[in-house]
């Protein structure tokens, strides 16, 4: 059954239809002191659990942007169920934090007791989906707000998949009243990996997404790899420069699904502040020249 | 297909492992490779975790024999929650008995004190009241702890960016007390004498001023002791001292 929430939480500061950018911790200083500036920040939350320091440093940004905590380790879609102590520490960052969007992956990292660090690929099952509906409904409950569900980068499939990715998004959309996150950039890697075109994929998934659904975009880069057979792996190791092609399947998503928060995400190879800056404003400039198109054409 | 439990127990075995589950995998990158990508994620996010909690050991030994011992440490000792911060624990120990680094005894202790700066900065703010005798008492920050070490890991960490400071710190074994505190947004550190450390270990374990001056008492003579207690203790910036009869007071 779904479950009906707040939008957010109180207290929290909505997240605006703009480029965000992660906040990693070579940028504490320059953000804390005023130096480096965001319309929103995005910081995963399991880097700034517990008490001390850093998340000080956190509640200290807070004070004057708005944050989105986006989980890396909830695992949701693990078969035995969220670990009780990181779900109640994730609450409580989130009840000091107050943040404008809650988000984890559509992955697995957990099983038999051990936490392997890792977005690990969920098979497309009614089973699977199924579990991943009750662990985000745990989840759920005890934020007492709804989270987002990011789509995944993947390198492989299961041989037995029975739905698309896309369909198993919208089923938990539809099931638990969770919102979505898609990350254009997953998409375009997945899309290699697997043999499909980027375009063709991000359509289809546009297809089988609930547009109203989609709370938040992600926009990084990757890198390609060549294999020992001489064919090529992307992996998304947000750790470049974003593709021209990951910009011109944002301006696609935009014109489909109209403007909505959109993340700068880099986790390696950190580049200076100034340089996720010009990406972001490069963002905004794609939105708003997607949405001009579309206006033009309505009109 | 096996049910969600079981697929995802032996996809993290062949993960971990490298050996390819037969029929289960589809895709045109072939599985094996698909697994290695999924193996170095994981065995980077572990490195990477335990490279910000020990940052004065990688740059004793240099970034690749760090990231070949941590890779070591880490397919033994995986993580069972999603809170890397709190990772490597055993890490110290791990280096006190790794046979390639044994060239360099200082090192487990050098982890020991990069590992108590950084849970000192993980340390909640509020602080400790500990009864001295009937008229005093003292407050220490929570963050506040005492490492026996038997290497000056302090002198290292201090140093460690200038080779001309590093020369002269001398590498003998003898027993040392240092103490680490959160100070605002950072940690600070600070080597106290051995009847001074042996005091606070006594009074931090919950055994009462009394006996822990006792503990402290036992190499050394008990004016020393005090002596000791009183200036890099009671004296020190962390510490504040209250006169129990002034709270009384009306």
């Amino acid at each position: 059954m779904r479950r009906d929430f707040l939008p957010c939480a109180a207290h929290a500061a909505p997240i605006p239809a703009q480029a965000g950018v992660g906040l990693r911790f070579p940028h504490h200083k320059p953000v804390m002191a005023g130096e480096a500036k965001a319309a929103w920040f995005e910081v995963h939350p399991e880097n700034y659990l517990g008490d001390g320091v850093i998340p000080d440093i956190l509640a200290r940004v807070r004070r004057d942007f708005p944050i989105s905590l986006h989980a890396t380790g909830l695992s949701l879609g693990s078969a035995d169920g969220i670990d009780p102590d990181h779900l109640a520490a994730i609450a409580a960052l989130a009840s000091r934090i107050q943040p404008g969007l809650i988000s984890d992956h559509l992955s697995w990292s957990s099983a038999g007791g051990i936490h392997l660090p890792d977005l690990l690929p969920l098979p497309y099952t009614r089973e699977a989906q199924d579990i991943f509906v009750r662990n985000i409904d745990r989840v759920q409950m005890t934020l007492g707000r709804p989270i987002l569900i990011e789509n995944p980068s993947v390198y492989l499939a299961f041989a037995h998949n029975e739905m698309r990715e896309g369909e198993f998004l919208a089923g938990l959309a539809r099931r638990s009243g969770c919102g979505l996150l898609l990350d254009i950039n997953n998409v375009a890697v997945s899309a290699a990996n697997l043999g499909e075109g980027a375009a063709a994929r991000l359509h289809q998934m546009l297809d089988d997404l609930p547009a109203p659904a989609v709370g938040e975009i992600h926009l990084a880069g990757h890198t390609v790899r060549e294999c020992a057979d001489g064919s090529h792996v992307h992996i998304d190791d947000h750790g470049s420069p974003i593709s021209e092609e990951v910009w011109g399947l944002y301006a696609d998503t935009v014109r489909r699904i109209g403007p909505r928060p959109a993340l700068i995400e880099w986790d390696s190879a950190i580049p200076t502040f100034a340089r996720l800056a010009d990406e972001a404003r490069t963002a905004d400039d794609v939105m708003a020249t997607a949405l001009e198109v579309c206006h033009a054409t309505a009109g | 297909m096996p049910p969600l439990a079981e697929l995802q127990h032996h996809f993290a075995q062949a993960v971990l492992s490298g050996e390819v589950p037969t029929g289960l995998l589809a895709g045109t990158i072939s599985p094996a490779e698909a697994l290695s990508i999924h193996r170095d994620t994981i065995m980077d996010a572990l490195v990477n975790a335990l490279r910000l909690s020990y940052p004065t050991v990688e740059t004793l030994v240099g970034e690749e024999f760090f990231d070949w011992t941590c890779r070591i440490f880490a397919e033994a000792n995986l993580p069972k929650t999603a809170s890397l911060a709190i990772y490597g624990e055993a890490f110290a120990d791990f280096l006190a008995g790794f046979a390639p680094a044994a060239d360099l005894p200082y090192l487990a202790d050098v982890a020991r004190l990069d590992r108590a700066v950084e849970t000192a900065l993980r340390a909640p703010t509020p602080q400790r009241r500990f009864v001295i005798d009937v008229a005093v008492s003292i407050v220490l920050p929570q963050s506040l702890t005492v490492l026996p070490l038997m290497y000056p890991a302090d002198e290292i960490r201090a140093g460690i960016k200038d080779d001309a400071i590093m020369a002269k710190i001398v590498i003998e074994p003898a027993q040392r007390f240092i103490l680490v505190w959160r100070k605002g947004f950072d940690a600070a550190v600070r080597r106290v004498s051995v009847p001074a450390g042996r005091f606070l270990i006594s009074l931090l374990a919950g055994e009462g001023a009394e006996a822990a001056f006792h503990a402290a008492s036992a190499c050394e003579p008990e004016a020393v002791v005090l002596s000791a207690i009183q200036a890099e203790l009671f004296a020190a910036p962390f510490c504040t001292v209250i006169s129990t009869l002034e709270e009384l007071r009306p």
